[in-house]
């Protein structure tokens, strides 16, 4: 039905955007508001955890062969029982499309444009989205291999740039908040964007060379949970972790303290052009999969005809998902993370299982003959 | 059938393009430049019924752009009063022509009795909103109104707020007896228990009838004049005082601040003469221990300097004077860093070094057991100083100029 595929490298660039994309700017808050100077610890810890989850992704990916979960999962649980794990897979990508879409309607309208309203700056990205979506997972790799330069630069020049402002006194006394608050903020991290790689379950599939597949979503998972760490850390050396915690969006509080020489000041559109940029992709990655499942779980032969009336319903979804910014912030401290680790890690873990007792079956089936 | 699909395949495409024209064609929340008040300072304080009082000094672009010389004034001022500071601010489109844009803002005025109320809940809004960026300086109106002091014209620089900016970085630089403060860093002070904040003072210096007025810059000394003067010291969010200017220079060494500054001395016990030494750099460390239960504050201080001026006779081929120099240096700066703890400790008891925050980093059990009423603890908290001065050149005479006798 679709036989396009990614290279290695290109999956491992969708790896790395997905991780930064929307958590650049969330993350920073609430694991400065929980580990104080040591939040940077829990990004580390959050990120080493991550390890393990990519080694489960990749076991069960092997195990189902060469399918996707919705795929894999009616194959192994039959027809009924199998849309209904497939149901609540995609009904889980779906919501968080429609967030992380959010996340960059409440962020312009937070930052940069307080008048416009929230659907227009939702349909214009979303367009743009759908537009990516249609043209398929090879065009997406590809073009992540393009802009994820940019992203990188940008993100090297900012840090560059804040080496003047940086003050080490704000990281001490290290440890300080104790080791307990540590893993307990790192969960944040977990939740976001972490057990959200379960999503490329979707789409590993379609990565041409199976042997340094999984080396790439390693190496993917290291270089995101990296820029995470040094995001955070950065907010921290910078504006110290009080600040950090009190600032709905500390990174780009960050960008308006570069001051090079007395001239270059005002860069906050750098850290912006990165927000867009890499939740492009978080989202182009979300709504290719979700389309895709769905086309799946539906027996439809192209999930493009799916785009457009999905989009319609994700940004209604969107705009009615949470009434306001406060109602979000409670929602991604304490009701995400229970829900990501339903989908993200007992689905998953409940998918392997089946698998092995199927293989199992078949293959004393087989000896018996 | 083959045809009709075509069309549609090409048509949906033409129909997405045309959507986006729709959406382009607006520019929503657009801000053209000539439909904005450029706001370069803003000053607030607090009336006698306790509502704000606002004071915005925006820039009249035609009259900075000219090239030949205008009798109108460069900055226009609007006033407004407002329960809150945002209906202050909203107030003000009844008054002025335009909107007022604050993203260009420069400098931020504090009415002095504002500043003893407790400047927190002023604060909110500035750091809140997106509209405002975090590079302007936090400054106190010391000895004037904040209205007088931004009617004041002044001379040299056309816009009285960069005035007021460009001297508040270079008395920094240069002299050390201030400190350009920032909303966050003020804020993230105010927060902190083991810091408190201080800010820079403006005074107004002649009388306030002629600064508004476009004559005070038709002669070149003109009557009346913005000056930057030394610190305030806060205690939580409010104003206690203020520190004079060798408390005020202490303050800078101790936390590290003085870039370039200028140190006096007599040559000798008695007579006129007087060697300044020009200090150039200088680091400041403060580390915390603890001694039987009680912290210990030491601040070193490693600073290089040259001999700048010598009115009197010496040899200054003999190392020794130099050392004798340095020595004197040292005692000087020693004493500066000590007024200026012996006024925190003892007038203000107040925090204002962040030597809480040091103990903190060291010693985070003792400080969780002090946060609460570090205050208490701060007064009779004993501080070593540890100060070494390198005097390294003295310009380019061997000699001082002066002859003996």
């Amino acid at each position: 039905m679709n036989n396009k595929t990614i290279s290695a490298r290109q999956f491992m660039y969708l790896v790395i955007l997905f991780l930064i994309g929307s958590s650049i700017l969330i993350i920073p808050g609430p694991l400065a508001a929980g580990a104080k100077q040591d939040g940077w610890i829990s990004a580390i810890l959050g990120t080493v955890i991550g390890i393990l989850l990519v080694h489960l992704y990749h076991k069960i990916s092997i195990t189902i062969g060469n399918k996707t979960f919705v795929e894999a999962a009616i194959d192994i649980f039959g027809n009924w029982f199998g849309r209904i794990i497939s149901f609540f897979h995609l009904s889980f990508i779906y919501i968080l499309a429609a967030l992380v879409l959010r996340n960059i309607g409440d962020f312009m309208t937070t930052q940069m444009m307080v008048e416009t309203p929230l659907q227009y700056t939702h349909i214009l990205f979303l367009l743009v989205v759908i537009l990516g979506a249609r043209l398929g997972i090879e065009t997406i790799g590809r073009s992540a291999e393009m802009f994820i330069t940019w992203m990188i630069i940008l993100l090297v020049f900012l840090f560059l740039s804040l080496t003047p402002q940086l003050d080490i006194n704000n990281l001490k006394p290290m440890f300080g908040s104790g080791l307990r608050s540590i893993t307990s903020t790192s969960l944040t991290v977990i939740g976001t964007p972490i057990l959200e790689m379960v999503i490329f379950l979707m789409i590993y599939p379609q990565v041409k060379e199976k042997s340094k597949a999984k080396h790439a979503w390693l190496i993917g998972l290291l270089i995101g949970g990296g820029f995470l760490t040094l995001i955070t850390l950065f907010s921290i050396l910078v504006l110290g972790s009080d600040l950090t915690a009190l600032n709905e969006y500390p990174i780009y509080e960050l960008a308006t303290k570069i001051n090079i020489a007395g001239f270059l000041e005002g860069l906050e559109i750098i850290v912006a052009i990165v927000w867009m940029l890499t939740i492009f992709f978080k989202l182009v990655i979300l709504y290719y999969a979700s389309s895709l499942g769905i086309a799946q779980f539906l027996k439809i032969d192209d999930y493009r005809i799916l785009l457009l009336p999905l989009g319609m319903g994700m940004v209604v979804l969107s705009i009615i998902a949470y009434p306001d910014v406060a109602y979000f912030e409670s929602f991604v401290n304490s009701t995400w993370l229970p829900y990501a680790t339903m989908h993200g890690f007992v689905l998953p873990l409940l998918l392997l299982i089946g698998a092995i007792i199927k293989k199992k079956k078949q293959e004393s089936g087989r000896s018996r003959k | 059938m083959k045809g009709i699909r075509y069309f549609w395949g090409k048509s949906r495409l033409i129909l997405i393009m045309f959507s986006y024209l729709i959406f382009l064609s607006g520019c929503w929340s657009s801000r053209e430049l000539d439909e904005l008040g450029i706001a370069v300072a803003l000053g607030i304080d607090k009336t006698e019924e306790g509502t704000y009082s606002l004071t915005v000094q925006i820039i009249n672009p035609s009259e900075i752009a000219a090239e030949k010389a205008t009798t109108r004034p460069p900055v226009t001022l609007y006033k407004a009063e407002g329960e809150t500071l945002f209906e202050a601010i909203r107030k003000m489109t009844k008054k002025a022509p335009r909107k007022i844009y604050f993203s260009q803002l420069r400098l931020l005025i504090l009415g002095q009795s504002l500043a003893e109320e407790g400047v927190l809940p002023a604060l909110d809004l500035l750091y809140r909103d997106a509209e405002f960026r975090t590079s302007f300086f936090m400054t106190i109106a010391k000895n004037a109104s904040v209205e007088d002091i931004l009617s004041v014209i002044t001379p040299y620089e056309k816009i009285p707020a960069n005035k007021i900016m460009d001297t508040i970085t270079a008395a920094q630089e240069n002299w050390a007896a201030t400190e350009g403060v920032y909303i966050d860093q003020v804020i993230s002070d105010i927060r902190s228990t083991g810091k408190s904040p201080v800010m820079t003072g403006i005074l107004l210096n002649g009388s306030e009838d002629t600064g508004n007025s476009i004559k005070n810059i038709e002669s070149p000394d003109a009557p009346t004049r913005l000056e930057i003067d030394h610190l305030s010291v806060f205690k939580d969010d409010r104003m206690l005082g203020w520190l004079n200017e060798a408390e005020s220079k202490g303050y800078n060494y101790i936390v590290g601040n003085v870039k370039n500054t200028l140190i006096n001395f007599p040559c000798k016990e008695e007579g006129s003469g007087k060697i300044g030494v020009e200090i150039l750099r200088s680091n400041a460390a403060i580390d915390a221990k603890l001694k039987k239960g009680k912290p210990v504050i030491s601040v070193e201080i490693e600073a290089e300097g040259n001999v700048g001026e010598v009115e009197c006779q010496i040899d200054l081929s003999k190392p020794e004077t130099l050392q004798m120099i340095e020595q004197k240096t040292e005692g000087d700066i020693k004493d500066k860093m000590q007024l200026s703890v012996k006024a925190a400790q003892e007038v203000y008891k107040s925090d204002i070094f962040g030597f809480g925050n040091a103990i903190n980093r060291k010693e985070p059990n003792y400080w969780k057991k002090v946060e609460k009423e570090w205050n208490a603890h701060f007064v009779e908290t004993d501080v070593e100083f540890d100060v070494k001065v390198n005097i390294r050149r003295k310009g380019t005479n061997v000699q001082p100029v002066q002859k003996e006798g």
